[in-house]
């Protein structure tokens, strides 16, 4: 038999996901073992990406971090099963329910590494000595001063907050998000707006021409 | 509590100017992340432009994404 060597949190077999998915509606025994399976899936990825992060909480032990992942796979039970009906096949089942562990797992991460931690949104920069030192007068410190006059000018207050939080003072989308009450889509859709301004600025002041600055927040 | 700000890196810099059009929300990245993760799990430079550019510009869904192709590349070794 093929999965003779198959270990309790290996992902099922391809062949099997179809029913798979249809037991997770059952009810009675067929249906609690679909669920089972799929917690444990989830458990899978939930650890993969507690232990991938493991490094945003210095003082976590292995228990702490395995319940982290517990209570992100018991969470991202509830949202596969909220949103099974959206799932079209154009992945394996279990890539597409993976994707819903690591996203759990990585917002419990963050919120817990960020929990006892102020987020102050600074709209302005603290610049202590305005005059050139002989470093600032490289190109890149000429492309920093640039940037941070458009940052000035070219932004709305919410957009600068925004940019200087997420991009300067590196707080996570989703903990921003949280703190803010607003979204993730919301927040990044900000940044995205604010990363066009100050891209037309610095067009239009002859410090970017086709350069194109690839990359991530 | 998160530091004052005081003067930009090179980096930083360059995360405040990454053109991340075409523009897709952080939802839509979600969406398509399995699907995207698949094929460039069998294909390394499969490409989507609309992904790239998300990728590129919110770190959240670029580690996500990265968390998933590895998890992947497990699953298949």
């Amino acid at each position: 038999m093929t999965t003779a060597n198959r270990t309790e949190t290996d992902p099922p077999p391809i062949q099997d996901e179809e029913a798979w998915v249809g037991d997770l509606t059952l009810a009675g025994y067929a249906g609690e073992v679909a669920l089972r399976r799929l917690h444990e899936v989830l458990l899978r990825a939930t650890r993969h990406q507690v232990w991938r992060l493991r490094d945003l909480l210095p003082g976590a032990g292995p228990g702490e971090l395995e319940d982290l992942a517990q209570q992100a796979a018991d969470e991202a039970l509830i949202s596969v099963l909220r949103q099974l009906p959206t799932f079209q096949g154009r992945s394996r089942f279990t890539t597409w329910a993976y994707k819903f562990g690591i996203l759990q797992a990585g917002a419990e991460v963050r919120r817990h590494a960020w929990r006892h931690r102020e987020i102050t949104l600074p709209d302005t920069f603290v610049i202590l000595d305005d005059s050139p030192s002989p470093s600032q007068v490289t190109e890149a410190a000429q492309l920093a001063r640039a940037v941070e006059s458009a940052i000035t000018t070219a932004l709305t207050p919410h957009q600068r907050r925004v940019a200087l939080a997420l991009l300067v003072n590196d707080v996570p989308i989703d903990v921003l998000a949280e703190r803010l009450g607003t979204t993730r889509n919301a927040l990044y859709k900000t940044l995205h707006d604010a990363r066009t301004r100050l891209r037309a600025a610095l067009l239009a002041d002859g410090y970017l021409d086709t350069c194109t600055y690839r990359s991530s927040t | 509590m998160t530091d004052p700000i005081s003067t930009l890196s090179p980096d930083t810099v360059a995360r405040l100017l990454a053109d991340t059009s075409p523009y897709i929300s952080c939802d839509d990245c979600f969406a398509r992340l399995d699907e995207y993760a698949e094929r460039r799990a069998r294909d390394p430079h499969h490409d989507d432009a609309a992904m790239a550019a998300h990728l590129r510009g919110c770190g959240a869904c670029a580690e996500e994404a990265d968390a998933l192709l590895e998890l992947l590349h497990t699953d298949a070794h």
